[in-house]
């Protein structure tokens, strides 16, 4: 299995790196590393990026680090990998566990690489335990927690590493919360000494982030130092868990904290990133030079005025915290320096990482290769799939994967006979963890542009709790995507008629706001009361007279959902939307950058823009606005269709018809995208060939649905 | 080193409790469940290993001695001891047909699946375990059938002796073993499915 001879075997192309180290910093924003890269307090990432490319990250729907991580290490979306939440029955409790290398259906990169003979090792992964059998080491997400008090024994749990030779080694490396000292509080908080530590525990949370994310590099720099290596991919969950506790007190001061807290914990978030600029050092040092570096994070957090003013009370309800840019940087042989590029996705990780180390892409992967990070157009081979591919690749036999369902029923089974005594809890426990598997699923298939397959999944949970307005507006948007309006009108009328009831029937419902899309909604706090407004029943009814064509009407719902929440980017790009299609060109500009006001990285804002500018024949600012939009989100046909609009306008042909063509691989029906290629290449110079081609796939296009609609 | 009698409920666990006991190991037992007509013997077991999960130190009380621990809750035993565990295997018709009837008598809520379901459900859960167990080299596994305890006691007591390594009373141990008892309740569990079938048709 090892040994060069057995690398270069088929499918394999010109590896541009001969080791590529990826590494992962959840929620890592450049919102916030900017301002400290500005300030020379990040002097690693600065080297980095002045080294290599640099951009914004786009995140899935729903922005669930397990889900996303999972992602990441394969090319594939959720409902291919299997990683559905946070949690998933324990089959061996009767409760809850967090998820698990076992519930991932499909390789990640360190099997495909363990499969091609390579030397892959991965640290800290979201849903890494137990540890996979690959064919380098292994240490799972359970590795770093400390279970037992400093002065008690502190086992590892059975399977946090692979391979098993090395877990007392492993095993030592790991540094106890408390064995992090004041001098390692102090650049946190400068003044901790300050802290009431019998009241306010914040102190013991930032000791136990620091001991685990130390345990984590401290196996990986032993790793990097002391065995061999073709690939490594190590986890960070710190800069996370910083925010999630510490960014309401993130400069500037918000609205309601306390002059003395905020003093007190100000730094924290700068430091957490200061922290991993530190660690980063380390491990670039220790990489070396001809090692392609990758690092990236699954999501961004808001830290400015987008930070959200209350948590839903719903299981995950802090993901609204969570951006939906993450940050992406690499480095290496081939790789452009100093540079920025545009549109790359998680999804895209795992691609580039294949072609970068001469592998074929498979065509089953959701992302593509980040090409424009290259200096020049690599290779790509394609495979259909890794997934076919037969031959040990450090998996967990197909035995060891949980089928949920399944083992929910073997333990009540084993629970009705007196075996085991799941606690009340527990039993709760796991009806959450099911039913937020199926909701984020649903969720996944809606994000990837599937209603028909979420469809199923929104109408159970909304039977089962239907006071659940999440349930119902999903359910509602659902109906609405598969054009079933009468549908999407039935369920809003319910919910909105529906009283409000008690505090528990009410969880993630009166304090929700706009929760389409979550994570830009401002949430705030209020009682239950059957009276109050409901501005995302206005959104959601706006919508739907916007696609009954009754704009006058659509508009008056918007604009009273814009006076109960006026913080809701997308809300104003529906009003932007609306404002063009009653011709007030003018008064949809002004929405958009109202938009834009709110939240800068919109690309539908940038997209209204682009397509207000098309209408005043502005096609440079067009251009502008819609390169703005492609660039903050490639899966954007009619992002490439504008840009492709307003480059014809000012003759470049050439370019516009890349932006074209980039549009109809993306949406292959886009019938407009290929009219306008037919009128560029029927111009002098043109290809007529390629004119009379998408001629005739428009009219196949045409009998097609004719004949669908005729059936 | 702690022996461990473990298997799915009603796959003969509390029959190779009796046996082991019989051929001269101690028991780690609460004796809490009392002897019915679902195990007219006992089922020998100890009501603290539901609790592994929170609390796998627990565990330690077994030195030296033989516990019945269920499979799914094997999985929880910790790693800092060494086990010999017999795992109890039985066909899962005869299996799903006995927990069938046990649920009937105790008047427990259980999942309402067709029998085949459930044996679907616990093939897997035993995949899972078995493949759980590849996992743990501190735990050593003999394998033994339901079928071979009643057909074959003799051989079967002589493999266990040769596992656990240490001399048992064979003779007591297979005195132990009366088919005519597994036929009896066998055919009774059968008659009870029958019976609530028939019920739940009725009704």
């Amino acid at each position: 299995m090892k040994g060069a001879a057995i690398r270069r075997t088929q499918n394999m192309g010109e590896a541009l790196a001969k080791k590529v180290l990826l590494i992962g910093w959840d929620a890592a924003d450049w919102k916030v590393a900017t301002p400290l890269l500005e300030q020379g307090l990040m002097p690693a990432l600065d080297d980095f990026i002045n080294h290599g490319v640099m951009g914004n990250l786009a995140t899935l729907q729903p922005i669930l680090s397990p889900m996303l991580w999972n992602s990441i290490a394969t090319g594939k979306r959720a409902d291919k990998h299997g990683i559905h939440g946070f949690t998933e029955p324990d089959p061996n409790s009767g409760g809850v566990r967090p998820v698990t290398s076992t519930s991932r259906k499909v390789k990640a990169i360190w099997n495909i690489l363990t499969q091609r003979g390579y030397k892959p090792h991965v640290l800290g992964w979201f849903a890494g335990h137990p540890a996979e059998p690959i064919n380098g080491i292994s240490v799972s997400d359970l590795y770093p927690l400390a279970t037992k008090p400093h002065d008690k024994p502190w086992p590892l749990p059975p399977s946090a590493v692979h391979p098993e030779n090395l877990r007392d080694t492993l095993a030592e490396l790991r540094m106890h919360p408390a064995e992090v000292d004041p001098s390692g509080i102090l650049p946190f908080v400068p003044q901790a000494a300050k802290v009431n530590q019998k009241e306010d525990k914040r102190l013991s949370i930032i000791a136990k982030l620091l001991a685990e994310n130390c345990s984590i590099h401290n196996a990986a720099t032993w790793i990097l130092q002391t065995q061999p290596w073709d690939f490594m991919a190590v986890y960070y969950n710190a800069i996370d868990h910083f925010c999630h506790g510490f960014m309401p007190f993130h400069p500037p001061r918000m609205e309601g904290i306390p002059e003395d807290q905020y003093e007190l914990y100000k730094g924290v978030v700068s430091g957490a990133y200061r922290f991993h600029d530190m660690m980063l050092h380390t491990l670039l040092q220790l990489a070396g030079p001809e090692t392609t570096v990758i690092l990236c994070s699954d999501h961004g957090f808001h830290p400015d005025h987008l930070r959200p003013r209350g948590i839903p009370d719903e299981p995950a309800g802090p993901a609204v915290q969570h951006r939906r840019f993450g940050i992406i940087c690499m480095k290496g042989t081939g790789i452009k320096q100093d540079a920025r590029i545009y549109g790359a996705t998680l999804l895209d990780i795992t691609p580039t990482i294949l072609t970068v180390m001469g592998l074929p892409v498979g065509q089953d992967m959701d992302g593509r290769v980040m090409v424009q990070a290259f200096e020049e157009p690599p290779a790509i081979e394609r495979i259909p799939s890794w997934e076919e591919v037969p031959g040990e690749c450090g998996m967990h036999p197909a035995d060891l994967q949980v089928d949920a369902e399944s083992a929910d029923a073997v333990l009540k089974q084993f629970a009705a006979l007196g075996y085991i005594a799941p606690t009340d809890d527990q039993k709760k426990a796991v009806e959450i963890a099911l039913r937020e598997s199926k909701y984020n699923l649903a969720r996944a298939y809606m994000d990837k542009g599937e209603p028909s397959q979420a469809l199923p999944m929104f109408v159970e949970l909304y039977k089962e709790q239907p006071y659940q307005t999440r349930f119902a507006q999903h359910l509602a948007q659902c109906y609405f995507s598969l054009r079933r309006i009468e549908d999407a009108k039935r369920i809003l009328t319910e919910s909105m008629n529906r009283p409000l009831e008690t505090p528990e029937q009410e969880q993630g419902s009166a304090r929700r706001a706009l929760p389409l899309p979550e994570a830009q909604a401002g949430v705030a706090p209020a009682t239950p009361e059957a009276s109050m407004p409901r501005p995302w029943g206005d959104w959601m009814i706006g919508n739907i007279h916007f696609e009954e064509g009754k704009m006058d009407e659509a508009l008056q719902c918007l604009l009273r959902a814009e006076r109960s929440e006026p913080r809701f980017p997308d809300l104003h790009v529906r009003i932007g939307q609306t404002y063009l299609r009653l011709k007030r060109v003018d008064d949809a500009g002004r929405a958009f950058r109202k938009a834009l006001e709110i939240d800068g990285d919109s690309p539908e804002a940038h997209l209204g823009l682009a397509t207000a500018s098309l209408r005043k024949k502005d096609n440079e600012q067009a251009v502008e606005e819609a390169l703005a939009a492609v660039g903050l989100q490639h899966y954007l046909p009619m992002g490439h269709f504008c840009l492709g609009v307003g480059l014809a306008r000012l003759g470049h042909f050439h370019r516009a018809t890349l932006a074209f063509e980039t549009a109809l691989t993306i949406l292959p029906g886009f019938m407009r995208a290929r009219r306008w290629l037919i009128a560029i290449n029927r111009r002098p110079g043109g290809d007529r060939t390629k004119a009379a081609h998408h001629r005739k796939l428009i009219a196949e296009m045409i009998q097609r649905r004719s004949v669908a609609f005729n059936t | 080193m702690i022996t461990v009698v473990s298997g799915v409920p009603r796959s003969g666990t509390s029959l190779m409790m009796q046996m082991l006991v019989a051929g001269g190991l101690e028991p780690l037992t609460d004796g809490r469940r009392a002897a019915d007509a679902g195990n007219p013997r006992g089922y020998f077991e100890w009501e603290k290993a539901k609790a592994l999960p929170i609390d796998p130190g627990c565990i330690r009380e077994a030195e030296g001695k033989v516990v019945k621990v269920v499979s799914t809750l094997l999985p929880s035993l910790p790693n800092t001891f060494d086990y010999r565990v017999i795992f109890m295997e039985r066909a899962l018709a005869e299996v799903v047909a006995s927990q069938s009837a046990m649920i009937q008598r105790l008047g427990t809520q259980a999942p309402a699946l067709p029998p085949e379901v459930m044996e679907r459900a616990l093939e897997t859960h035993l995949k899972q375990v078995k493949a759980a167990l590849r996992l743990r080299p501190e735990m050593r596994i003999c394998w033994i059938g339901h079928r071979d305890v009643v057909q074959n006691a003799q051989r079967v007591c002589e493999t266990l002796q040769q596992f656990l390594g240490s001399p048992l009373d064979l003779p007591a141990m297979a005195a132990h073993v009366d088919p005519s008892l597994y036929r009896q309740r066998q055919a009774s569990d059968i008659d009870s499915i029958k019976q609530a079938q028939a019920f739940r048709r009725l009704a």
